[in-house]
């Protein structure tokens, strides 16, 4: 099974797109078009107002163009490069403005994660799971978004984090872990 | 306070808005404004460069005009002082 939400031979299409637009900028405008919406909704889940989006969105391509140049293929899916500094713009966003985080989720996403750590979905293990998501520093709320409420293979997560495979699979679990001792700890109360 | 707001089941973006704020161009257009040397940019791009530029010249030429005049009149009302004092002296040396 694919690591990730494309094909090798779309992936491999996509770096030839990707090394003429390094010598030609105006190719970029495929990538953009094929990209925008993605980034878009990615963005706007983080934000929650399509203006707001839609100007860090235009920051985001901007310095992916200029950044172009520097990018290497390593058979990893362009997307994810683009989602990693779209996160970035996200978070020195939110550095600069003194707005709280949006968090955008499912109630499935919620079931989703009592169901992972092997209880029962209650009203009250619900309100648990949401205090404990509350309680998450910024940087482990980010790996629960990729993973539980967007369902991005651990790969992916790792590229746009910045970590390994392996890695994201280690802190994801340690969250799970953390969350199912919370909730051992209130069932057997 | 945790710090985050949770938006359970929210709402996609409208596809207006998407479509509103999808422009290539005006992204090419920033990029070359970005990656462009300098030497390379007419300077007129840089509407505050520009004018600061402007009106360091229009100061330094109005110093330059107007300053000579300035010190053309001063020199002339020295000469004007002097040529009294003189012609005062001179007065009073006849008086005595």
């Amino acid at each position: 099974m694919n690591r990730y939400h494309q094909s090798e031979q779309q992936i491999f299409n996509e770096s030839q797109i990707i090394e003429e637009a390094k010598t030609d900028p105006g190719r970029f405008g495929i990538l953009y078009e094929k990209y925008y919406r993605q980034i878009f909704v990615f963005v706007f889940r983080r934000t929650g107002d399509e203006d707001i989006a839609g100007d860090i969105v235009s920051d985001a391509f901007l310095k992916a163009m200029v950044a172009l140049r520097k990018f290497e293929f390593k058979g990893l899916p362009f997307s994810a490069w683009l989602f990693r500094i779209a996160l970035n713009e996200v978070n020195m966003y939110y550095r600069k403005s003194s707005r709280e985080r949006v968090i955008s989720l499912d109630q499935t996403n919620i079931k989703d994660m009592i169901a992972e750590t092997g209880e029962k979905e209650t009203e009250e293990n619900r309100q648990l799971v949401m205090r404990l998501l509350s309680s998450l520093s910024p940087e482990e709320m980010q790996m629960m978004e990729l993973r539980f409420f967007e369902k991005r293979p651990f790969a992916e997560v790792g590229e746009i984090l910045g970590i390994t495979e392996n890695n994201a699979k280690v802190r994801t679990y340690r969250i799970i872990d953390k969350l199912k001792k919370i909730l051992d700890k209130t069932s057997n109360q | 306070m945790s710090g985050y707001k949770f938006n359970i089941d929210p709402r996609p973006p409208k596809e207006e808005k998407i479509a509103e704020h999808r422009d290539f161009g005006k992204v090419m257009h920033n990029y070359k404004r970005m990656t462009n040397p300098l030497y390379l940019t007419p300077l007129y791009r840089y509407r505050k460069v520009f004018l600061s530029l402007l009106l360091v010249l229009v100061v330094a030429w109005l110093v330059s005009e107007y300053g000579d005049e300035h010190e053309q009149a001063i020199q002339h009302h020295k000469a004007d002082s002097t040529r009294i004092a003189d012609s005062l002296a001179k007065t009073m040396d006849r008086d005595k």
